[in-house]
């Protein structure tokens, strides 16, 4: 209820400042930009025509004029560009006419003044494809002019439609089917951590896209970015100063059929707080469980004490099953600016989105499958399957606010934003293990699993530019730290053992004793950073210098406790439901013989504290020596420090010499050149050759560099940190170095059209992967570890078109596809090579060369699509392919794990309505092919089996939005 | 007045000559000397006491006298040295407030006393182990070892228990686990008697090594079922095994139930003589603590033990899973008894090639007998069979299958006689032999199973527990009671908790 007070709130003020907005004149606003690169004009005189009203363009390029209702004409003129004038300016009173992209070209000798329609200036090419076009690095970007044509309602959907990139989850960004770890995500130029700690990029879904200024995407580096990315980065920049006043609400709704409004649904009892996303306390640990010796009978405490510990816990270790709803989501946005006396502006954005999503997948398998021992078998041995049922809620709410304020030269942004993610799993698995497969023995069990998983961001930007010297020296300052959770509070696993003759019990051999596990994780980041640029007349040519730092400090705290419930004594006569487990006659103390014991040493072994700095300084250089070819050569140096505490089991149990302990040691210190050049020729003004060369750098995360032992309580399959020795790893985890060097052509055809093919080759010194440790044959276990070196050279094709070649009727149809193909080869340890060989099958042969994990073979991305603007409406079907893709560095007994290509066929269709085009509606189906996700097994010469599979089914949506 | 003020002052340098004449010594002060402070020292155990003394004389000689315990002089000063100090060793034998008394006397003659206060504390019975052992270690009769953790016997060290040693596993599940791994290289020689056990338990074990001074083998407080409140002991060796996996040469494996992070748990290797020592009377109890899914502690864990270890009366009771588990290797076991574990009382993997001889199993959770065979590539097969003979196998309930063999368990077992067979709540069988029989049946290798005696319940017959074949073959025979048909000799295993507690003549052995 309190939430809807809220909202009521919001909406009232909204309604209040729409009202305060009204007046009997109009607006004309504007923003200048430099033709040939795209950037803004500042001093600009804008003139209306037959009056003595001017203005003139600020820090963005961008002016303001309060004219009475009428049409009207605009002169621009500048210093050393042509004179513009733009005629048929319709102008409505308390309306706001926007004019952006008008592009001013250097006059080279006199001339004439260039007359343009208001109309032509709003089918101008954008500011962000001019830079795209022009500048020597390859980038690629969509910025808000787009938004309004093609009906995106967040970042991700919006970059979707951008060339090389894929969009897993619609959530999480790849570039050039390279893996997470060399993908990066900037807000507004300075690193955000991602909401899930696994992941290296943040989930780009949580952005509106109305609050968007552009997004861009990098895929050759430049000193200026930070040097941790391979594939590409991605920024994105929110707006400061809208150009008319924002108030949407919008919501949306997705059914699917196979998952929405089933009774089957899978839900347990958790807090009163889980529909905002967090748990109040519900999910706590108890407070005692948190002290180095926890009550149990073999501690010395009385029995009722024992007693009242485990009672202290939840008593719920089983799911029940509920219908679930469809999902939805709600959003509002408001911004708008103000003039501040002549040259002052201010302005505002607050956003809010809330989303509740179910999940339900039945029919979802886990597998752990073996290589046969013999040469001549080539069938893989089923050691583990799990089959059963996962539903999960998740609901995210979020909000996100900024100011922003331009006097003369200065112009500042504070933003503040917050992010909250519940999500609530309860699975069910029937547990099958053979013991037919090497190291086990054998049983059935039945699982049961609660999960909770909390996690929010909270980030703060103060920005400030100031420019000077007529505009030629611009410098940008940004502070911002970031606050991040992630807490999975009373993760719950309970597994019967089932009998020959149908018996439940619980057996510590077989599916175990039933356990709960608490993770917590807290971080902040913290960065400043400075960029300097600026103009120069190099050898007659204009040239820009940019030269600045960066530091970047985070800290991780992170913990993991668990508890295995026991018996001391007889078990009792279980029927199969986890509700009858913690019942006050089982319970020790009270005449039962449950009770907990501790999985946690003290000094805790899973837990560890991490901080890393990270200073940076660079200069770049951009110049043109020969005509039509612009350089950018830039070095930038970073110096890192990864500083870690933590220790190992038998430290952590006391063994102080035996064991390891890092007390705050420094377990990376790298200090890193990162020369980058990127040079571009333009062979005519829509055609360009470009040519690049950058090192960059790929560091280990803070969870991959530690002592951390892991369980996926679901799964059952084990994470250890990169520190530990073990075999012939030294457990001395480092940095992947990374050269890259890319060729493109480009070809800009009229309107929205482009061809170009490029090819890239890649050389990484050390890659990480995940590694399966293959000494164990019980439990399934893997370790981040650099392998040998690996290489990647792939093309890149990308054709957009109009139809309109066919017939002139056929121009709002288009086609569009870009196709990635990548070869990628890394070099096998001794220690893989010869786990492979052991294990080689008659007729095979095993190189010691092979793909390097997380890289996908080949990407497609094709579409049509409709685009109607005087309709206001596009419509399009998207296919989305990627290619086998190693997963899980497999070797000897454990079979290679990779992806079975996913055939992901879209159809989007967004429309608007209505005299100001207030309403927008769109319609979505994904999964129209209803295809599923797999992971498997690599067989040779056999049938392959299942990792991990299920079904996401199809999905329709129906988004709604409204402004006022 | 001045010759008053000349004889003052004369008197007055008259007294200050004669005080300095004093000090010069025509007549030496006595001997002084200063006793440390109080200290504390256990029962048997020495420390040294410093006495500062002084003595104007010259020093002569010292005397101690001891009270609680026993004091001699270690160092003294030079004769004739007017100052330094004297220590004494002192070796307390009773507890209580002991004390030294020192006597120093100079060469005039005179003497000073000092008296040093030690509280003589009891005997240090009980020691926490927390690190590995890494250099050669004896755990003595009469004292307890608490293990703080995995405690591994690090290679080429040996760790030497006396028989009336006690050790205990603190509480903890998963990585938290206690255990006494015996590492590849290490050597355990843990010896004890029939009359002095070596007992392996739970810290919530109240058992003292006077109970077993006493005779007393039982736990004083624990039931006989109660598990999984530690977790076990691991011995390792080099002896081959059939796991192979990383490396054409390497034939080596991590043990179950220790992560892989700890390298010293790998097991396995070349040399089927090796040896890892040898345990004898050994009693393991209580253990078995839950690790994960699928992942499990045993009483005794063998992995790639070679024949040149002795391995003989073994006991095992309340493991929460296995009894003892081979993982291959060569070793040769004698004399064991497993009695309320958790899971399959005798476990052999990846192809083991010893004997074991005169076991008693009672009432496993799972079955008695779980018998695997080889599980590397072909390089590392023997091609060799494991043997099991003189089994006295009490069921009691339904775990699991009787004796679980499969297609390729390389296993000939003989004299085996089942009792207490479990039935259905209609009195129908409710054993089952071995789902895989048949399979391990067909084997190429002549791998038999022989001579099967069982006492039935009433109204069933033979062919309800047994495999037709077996009972066609007249490998399997009724017999009235366990006494009356092969098996275990059970006279060995007097020694044990079992006997004691009386659960053998219980069941009828």
């Amino acid at each position: 209820m309190k939430l809807a007070k809220y909202i009521s709130l919001i909406l009232i003020f909204g309604f209040a400042h729409m009202v305060y907005g009204q007046s009997q004149v109009g607006t004309i606003r504007g923003k200048v930009i430099d033709a040939s690169s795209g950037e803004p004009l500042i001093g600009v005189n804008v003139l209306v025509v037959g009056t003595s009203d001017g203005a003139s363009t600020d820090v963005d390029g961008t002016f303001s004029l309060k004219v009475p209702e009428g049409t009207y004409s605009l002169r621009l003129s500048y210093v050393s560009y042509q004179n513009k004038k733009i005629e048929g300016i319709e102008v409505k009173a308390g309306d706001i006419t926007v004019l952006d992209n008008i592009a001013l070209s250097t006059a080279t000798a006199k001339m004439e003044e260039v007359v343009v329609t208001a109309g032509a200036v709003r089918n101008s090419e954008a500011a962000m494809l001019t830079m795209k076009r022009t500048s020597p690095q390859m980038l690629d970007g969509i910025s808000s002019e787009k938004f309004d044509k093609i009906g995106v309602s967040d970042a991700a959907q919006a970059l979707k439609k951008v060339t090389g990139v894929s969009v897993e989850g619609g959530k999480y960004v790849y570039v050039r089917g390279l893996g997470d770890r060399y993908t990066n995500t900037m807000l507004n130029s300075v690193e955000i951590p991602s909401l899930d700690p696994n992941r290296n990029s943040l989930q780009v879904d949580i952005f509106p896209s109305n609050l968007i200024e552009n997004m861009v995407i990098n895929k050759t580096a430049s000193a200026e970015l930070p040097a941790d990315f391979t594939g590409g980065i991605v920024n994105i920049e929110t707006i400061d100063f809208p150009e008319r006043p924002i108030f949407d609400i919008s919501t949306s709704f997705t059914y699917n059929p196979q998952m929405h409004f089933n009774s089957n649904y899978l839900t347990y009892e958790g807090s009163d707080t889980d529909f905002l996303g967090f748990d109040n306390g519900a999910r706590e640990l108890p407070n005692e469980a948190k002290g180095e010796s926890i009550p149990s009978p073999l501690s010395g405490t009385s029995d009722n004490s024992v007693y009242e510990f485990v009672n202290s816990f939840n008593p719920t270790l089983g799911p029940k099953q509920k219908t679930n709803n469809m999902d939805y989501s709600l959003g509002l946005t408001l911004g708008d600016q103000y003039k501040v006396g002549d040259d002052k502006a201010l302005g505002y954005i607050v956003s809010g989105k809330y989303s509740n999503k179910t999940k339900y997948y039945n029919n979802y398998v886990y597998g752990e499958w073996q290589n046969a021992l013999n040469a001549e078998n080539f069938d893989l041995v089923r050691s583990t399957t799990q089959n059963g049922t996962v539903a999960e809620n998740n609901v995210f709410l979020g909000g996100l606010a900024g100011i922003a304020y331009k006097a003369g030269q200065s112009k500042f942004k504070l933003t503040g934003m917050h992010l909250q993610n519940g999500e609530s799993r309860s699975a069910n698995f029937l547990v099958d293990n053979s013991e037919s497969a090497p190291g086990q023995s054998g049983y059935i069990g039945e699982s049961y699993n609660l999960e909770y998983s909390e996690r929010s961001i909270t980030n703060f930007l103060l920005n400030g530019t100031h420019y000077f010297d007529n505009a030629n020296w611009e410098i940008d300052w940004r502070l911002s730290p970031t606050f991040s959770t992630m807490n999975d509070p009373d993760l719950r696993k309970t597994t019967y053992t089932i009998k020959s003759n149908g018996d439940y019990t619980f057996n510590a051999g077989a599916g175990g004793f039933p356990s709960r596990t608490w993770r917590y994780m807290d971080e902040v980041n913290l960065v400043g950073r400075v960029n300097i640029s600026g103009d120069y007349e190099l050898f007659d040519n204009p040239a820009t210098v940019k030269f600045g730092g960066s530091h970047v400090y985070k800290q991780r705290d992170y913990d993991i406790l668990s508890y295995t419930a026991s018996f001391f004594g007889n078990q009792f006569d279980w029927q199969g439901n986890p509700s009858e487990i913690l019942i006050d006659d089982h319970i020790y103390g009270n005449g039962g013989t449950i009770y907990y014991q501790s999985g946690n040493p003290d000094p805790n072994p899973n837990a560890y504290n991490s901080n890393s700095s990270n200073t940076a300084v660079y200069v770049s250089n951009q110049f043109s020596l020969i005509p039509n070819v612009r350089t950018n050569i830039g070095l930038r140096v970073e110096n890192y420090v990864l500083r870690h505490t933590g220790r190992d089991i038998s430290y952590a149990q006391g063994a102080t010499e035996a064991g390891i302990n890092f007390d705050d040691e420094k377990v990376l210190d790298a200090f890193d050149f990162f020369p980058s050049a990127n040079v571009i020729y333009n062979i005519t003004d829509r055609m360009n050759l470009r040519f690049s060369y950058s090192k960059t750098i790929a560091r280990p995360s803070f969870k991959e560099m530690s002592f951390a032992q892991i369980l996926d309580p679901i799964s059952n399959r084990i994470f250890n940190g990169g520190l530990y020795p073990i075999g012939s790893w030294d457990g001395n985890l480092h940095e992947t170095r990374i050269n890259n060097f890319d060729l493109r052509f480009e070809s800009f055809l009229s309107g929205n059209q482009l061809i170009s093919v490029s090819g890239f080759y890649k050389t990484f010194d050390d890659p990480i992967e995940l590694v399966r440790l293959r000494a164990s044959a019980t439990s399934s276990e893997f370790q981040p570890r650099n392998v040998g070196n690996g290489e990647v050279y792939g093309a890149e094709f990308e054709f957009r078109k109009s139809f309109n070649f066919l017939s002139e009727s056929l121009t709002n149809f288009g086609f569009s596809t870009n196709v990635t193909l990548v070869k990628s080869l890394i070099d096998m340890t001794d220690e893989e090579y010869n786990a492979r060989k052991n294990r080689e099958k008659e007729g095979q042969d095993i190189d010691d060369q092979r793909q390097m994990a997380g890289q996908a073979p080949y990407i497609i991305n094709a579409g049509l699509t409709y685009d109607n603007a005087d309709l206001n409406m596009d419509a399009g079907l998207f296919y989305n392919l990627k290619g086998e893709t190693l997963v899980l560095v497999g070797g000897g007994t454990y079979p290679d794990v990779y992806s079975e290509p996913f055939h992901n066929l879209k159809f989007n269709l967004n429309k608007a309505f209505g005299p100001r085009n207030q309403y927008s509606l769109s319609v979505n189906v994904s999964n129209i092919l209803n295809d599923r996700r797999e992971e498997f097994y690599d067989g040779y010469n056999t049938v392959d089996k299942i990792y991990e599979a299920y079904s996401p089914a199809r999905t329709y949506s129906v988004g709604f939005k409204y402004s006022f | 007045m001045k010759i008053l003020k000349h004889t003052v002052s004369l008197l007055i340098v008259l007294a200050l000559f004669i005080s300095c004449n004093d000090d010069n010594g025509n007549d030496p002060n006595p001997p002084s000397a200063t006793a440390p402070e109080t200290q504390n020292v256990l029962v048997g155990e020495s420390l040294d006491l410093t006495f500062s003394i002084s003595v104007d004389a010259g020093y002569e000689s010292a005397s101690v006298s001891a009270a609680n315990g026993e004091a001699s002089i270690s160092s003294e000063p030079e004769s004739g040295a007017t100052s330094g100090d004297i220590v004494v060793s002192y070796t307390g034998n009773t507890t209580g407030a002991g004390s030294v008394e020192l006597t120093v006397t100079d060469v005039d003659g005179l003497t000073a006393k000092a008296t040093a206060v030690i509280n003589v504390g009891e005997e240090q019975k009980e020691f926490t182990i927390t690190e590995n052992i890494t250099e050669d270690t004896t755990w003595e009769d009469g004292k307890t070892y608490i293990l703080g953790g995995r405690i591994i016997v690090e290679p080429d060290v040996t760790l030497t228990i006396e028989g009336g040693a006690v050790v205990k596993g603190e509480a903890g599940s998963g990585s938290n686990a206690t255990t006494l791994l015996v590492a590849r290289d290490a050597t355990l020689n843990a010896n004890g008697t029939a009359q002095a056990p070596i007992i392996f338990t739970s810290v919530a074990d109240e058992i003292t090594p006077e109970d077993v001074d006493n005779g007393n083998f039982g736990s004083p407080n624990l039931d006989e079922t109660q598990n999984g409140l530690w977790g076990g002991v691991i011995v390792l060796g080099n002896a081959p095994i059939s796991y192979s996996d990383d490396g054409n040469d390497q034939t080596e494996a991590q043990i179950e139930g220790i992560p892989t992070s700890e390298t010293l748990a790998l097991y396995g290797g070349n040399d089927p003589s090796d040896s890892s020592g040898s345990l004898t009377y050994v009693t393991i109890r209580h253990g078995g603590t839950n690790i994960g899914q699928g992942n499990e502690i045993n009483g005794l864990s063998l992995g790639g033990v070679g024949n040149g270890t002795t391995i003989e009366n073994i006991e095992i009771v309340a493991n929460q899973d296995d009894g003892v588990e081979w993982f291959g290797g060569t070793v040769n076991v004698s004399n064991v008894l497993v009695w309320n574990n958790g899971d399959d009382a005798l476990d052999t993997d990846q192809d083991w090639q010893g004997t074991v001889d005169n076991v008693v199993t009672m009432s496993p959770d799972g079955s008695s007998m779980e018998l695997d065979g080889p599980e590397g590539s072909s390089a590392t097969v023997s091609g060799n069979a494991h043997t099991i003979m003189n089994v006295s196998a009490y069921v009691e309930t339904n775990g699991s299958e009787l004796i679980d063999v499969d297609d390729n368990t390389n296993v000939n077992i003989s004299n085996v006689v089942f009792f207490g067979l479990a039935t259905d709540d209609s009195g129908n069988a409710d054993n089952m032999f071995s789902s895989d029989y048949s399979e391990y049946a067909d084997n190429t290798k002549g791998y038999t199973i022989t001579s099967i005696d069982a006492v039935l319940p009433s109204g069933t017959a033979l062919a309800d527990y047994f495999p037709q074949s077996l009972v066609d073959d007249g490998e399997v025979e009724e017999v009235a009671d366990a006494q009356s048909g092969t098996g275990a000799d059970t006279s060995v295993f007097g020694w044990t908790w079992a006997s004691q507690a009386g659960a053998l003549s219980n069941v009828g052995l």
